[in-house]
């Protein structure tokens, strides 16, 4: 059972450990720099609308308004605080213990974390992006968290034309179509962590190089080399690549204009983990790893519609791993995606609604780790989340989500895993 | 520490609020060195804008296409000319011209003075030749003497254009609704009006073009309109030949806009609503859109509020009426000054 529960954990304990509700960046230092309103570039906060988006791709630059710059040094202190208070509850059933053995039961108040943002230019077509996340200790009514120099990049655009630009550094890879910095729920998207045990999170930030580039086609693409995002204790240097292709239809970007269709593709290395050295006592770092790299890989498609003040996003992505991260006979191949629909009929008001789901791998460890009994459908996952946020003004908004995950039972003689998730809170940013 | 950055980034709020959307009333026309502003040259100068004379069969003045009783603009879509010709484009205001670092649509004129003498050897406009139109006045004793005493020299197409320049520099605009607004009366903008103002640097995206105090960044910028037409009017590229410049038109000042439909180049848009619903669907698509053109998805409700907005940009421009007129040349003035 032990080890049942152990196996258990490669792939939901990484679902639960990256996919913890978690707050969203917006970049008030640009609207400060310029004098905008946060609406010119957020359709809602921290969601950009399709002006936002062309000022993210033109490397932090107004497009065609190159007058308008000013570096670092020139224009306003670029920092910028992030947080949000309020109420969060979480409800687990009996077996939630399933996915995440630390699980618990909680209805609080609570401060939710902190992000201290920086970002401008250091010169012409040299722009720069930094989010610091201060280390917090839990207390009651705050919610601790690890201090990381979460992102740290620069990004060299337009060089010799806008089908050229070099982004260096930490930094959230173009790969992921749906953007979790700025999404609209707390509710993570769970497809982009589910993955191995110590395997990369594709919704968070990676280290490396990343080249793109856009034309007036409304084409674009993005590839990178990256670390794996340093989630794997044993990857020793950058051995990922990546792919995304894009291609925008009508006018926008596909934000809240525009339909977009999407393409990418991931392919990484990394070591496995030996399975029989994993212990939940023992600390991460200190379990084994092969001496021999295994490959792994993405692929995903997605599609943004835009009909009016309604956006439907979805997303479909496959993993394929080597069979030594997973203990199996033959390589693990599982998928999942999401669908969602947000509606902005003005200003001050979005609300949205997503399902994600997962077919999580289907695992045959009865030899290799000698479990007796269970099923072969291993953790299938759904996500119900509906929530909405009212823009007090454009930095303070009042967000309303419920959400409600369940995961199917291993054992039939338990029942599904389920948690039910809710929050009301004030998010402001200045 | 965070005391620090707090202090910080309020004072940049206020830094960058005067930089870019804080647009305070007009400051004082500066006039050129070289045609310092008197009384005497604007009284003259307000003659000639209204002369017909200026035109080859003496019915169109400065004034029929730059109206002062509509907004020193063209109620029309497009100028009417001599014989009844008719151009491509919508006559600009003269209101707060004297800002503007170009004039015409397409920005080839960049002083008023410059300005100010085209329409006359517009075959199109007045289709007469400045020599004509020297010798024509020359020949009226009244502008002759005034000319001497303004300029000290006989009549010449340097001194008409710089007679009527002056004039133009006194039609400004004085504080608008919004000015008082943001010089803290709070009561002088409609609450309709203060929502629009936020949409116009925000959802609107008015700003990155129509910023400063003319609201106008002296720009030039492909929106799509008619481009979508056969022959679309290529706007500054006819005047620089740069291909960037396809499409490309001067962004107007928005001061007073509400007094001067229709809008646009090519005076397409009918109302301010009409001009706020083209923006809204993002342009005419086109290889030279300008890439800050996109969909706003505007609702219904912000739309009026942004026209209420653009309304609270009017301010009072002194009434000029139709000066009296020296004889001569063999041919009188319209006394109405060529006004239809």
């Amino acid at each position: 059972m032990k080890n049942r529960v152990v196996l258990a954990g490669l792939v939901l304990g990484a679902i639960a450990g990256f996919c913890r509700p978690q707050d969203a960046s917006a970049i008030p230092v640009f609207a400060r720099k310029y004098g905008f309103n946060c609406t010119m570039c957020h359709s809602n906060m921290p969601r950009l609308n399709d002006f936002g988006q062309r000022y993210r791709m033109n490397g932090y630059q107004l497009v065609g308004l190159g007058s308008l710059e000013q570096t670092v040094l020139e224009s306003p202190a670029p920092v910028a605080l992030r947080t949000s208070a309020g109420y969060v509850g979480t409800m687990f059933n009996e077996a939630a213990g399933l996915s995440d053995a630390t699980a618990s039961d909680e209805s609080d108040f609570r401060l939710n974390g902190l992000d201290l943002l920086s970002a401008g230019q250091l010169g012409r077509n040299i722009g720069y992006f930094m989010v610091y996340v201060p280390q917090i200790a839990a207390a009651r009514g705050v919610a601790g968290q690890e201090g990381s120099l979460e992102m740290a990049s620069i990004v060299f655009s337009n060089l010799a034309s806008t089908w050229l630009n070099v982004r260096a550094g930490r930094f959230e890879p173009a790969f992921v179509p749906f953007s979790v910095k700025r999404q609209l729920s707390v509710s993570p998207y769970a497809v982009y962590d589910a993955t191995f045990q110590d395997g990369p999170a594709l919704s968070g930030a990676q280290s490396g190089v990343e080249i793109s580039g856009h034309g007036p086609s409304r084409f674009q693409y993005a590839a990178g080399l990256v670390d794996g995002g340093g989630t794997n204790v044993a990857i020793d240097s950058p051995a990922d690549v990546y792919l995304r292709l894009a291609q925008v239809i009508g006018a926008g970007e596909g934000q809240t204009a525009g339909q977009r269709l999407g393409v990418m593709g991931y392919l990484g290395r990394a070591r496995p983990v030996d399975l029989l050295s994993v212990n939940s006592c023992r600390p991460a770092d200190t379990l084994r790893v092969s001496a021999t790299r295994r490959s792994f890989y993405r692929v995903g498609l997605d599609a943004c519609l835009n009909l009016g003040h309604a956006n439907l996003a979805l997303q479909y992505l496959m993993a394929g791993d080597d069979w030594a991260f997973w203990g199996e006979k033959e390589h693990v191949i599982y998928s999942g995606g999401f669908g969602e629909l947000s509606w902005l009929p003005r200003t001050e008001f979005v609300g949205f609604a997503r399902v994600d789901y997962l077919d999580a791998p289907k695992i045959d460890s009865r030899d290799r780790f000698r479990l007796t009994g269970g099923g072969r459908d291993y953790g299938d996952l759904l996500r119900l989340t509906v929530g909405g946020r009212y823009y007090i003004e454009d930095n303070v908004v009042i967000h309303g989500e419920y959400s409600h995950r369940s995961e199917k039972s291993v054992r039939k003689a338990i029942d599904d895993a389920t948690e039910s998730f809710v929050t009301a809170r004030i998010d402001f940013a200045f | 520490m965070w005391a620090g950055l707090a202090l910080l980034a309020g004072q940049s709020a206020v830094w960058a609020q005067g930089r870019l959307f804080a647009n305070g009333p007009l400051s004082p026309v500066v006039a050129p060195a070289d045609n310092p502003q008197t009384d005497a040259k604007v009284r003259l100068g307000a003659q000639l804008y209204f002369d017909t004379r200026l035109s080859a069969d003496n019915t169109i003045s400065c004034a029929t296409c730059h109206d002062p009783h509509t907004g020193w603009a063209n109620p029309h879509s497009t100028d009417t000319g001599i014989g009844g010709q008719v151009g491509g484009r919508n006559s600009g205001t003269v209101i707060n011209a004297a800002y503007m670092r170009f004039q015409f649509w397409d920005g080839r004129e960049g002083s008023l003075e410059g300005q100010a003498v085209g329409p006359i050897h517009n075959p199109i406009e007045m289709g007469e030749t400045h020599e004509n139109v020297v010798r024509k006045l020359n020949s009226i004793p009244g502008y002759r003497e005034q000319f001497q005493g303004v300029f000290g020299t006989d009549v010449t197409i340097d001194a008409i254009a710089k007679a009527i320049a002056s004039f133009e520099r006194t039609v400004v605009s004085g504080a608008s609704p919004f000015d008082l607004y943001m010089m803290g009366d709070h009561a002088a903008m409609s609450p309709a009006a203060v929502r629009g103002m936020h949409l116009f640097n925000g959802k609107a995206h008015c700003t990155p073009c129509h910023s400063g105090p003319l609201f106008s960044n002296q720009g030039f910028h492909n929106i799509g309109v008619g481009m979508d037409k056969e022959k679309p009017d290529l706007g500054r590229f006819d005047h620089t030949k740069d291909p960037a410049d396809h499409g490309r038109f001067k962004v107007p000042t928005l001061r007073n806009i509400a007094e001067t439909p229709p809008y646009l180049h090519d005076g397409s848009e009918k109302t301010l609503m009409d001009v706020v619903n083209y923006y809204n669907r993002g342009g005419v698509p086109n290889t030279e859109l300008d890439p800050l053109m996109v969909p706003l998805h505007l609702a219904e409700r912000e739309k009026v509020d942004l026209v209420a907005f653009l309304e609270a940009l009017t301010g009072p421009v002194a009434r000029v009426d139709v000066p009296l007129f020296p004889d001569g040349a063999g041919v009188t003035a319209d006394p109405k000054g060529g006004l239809r």
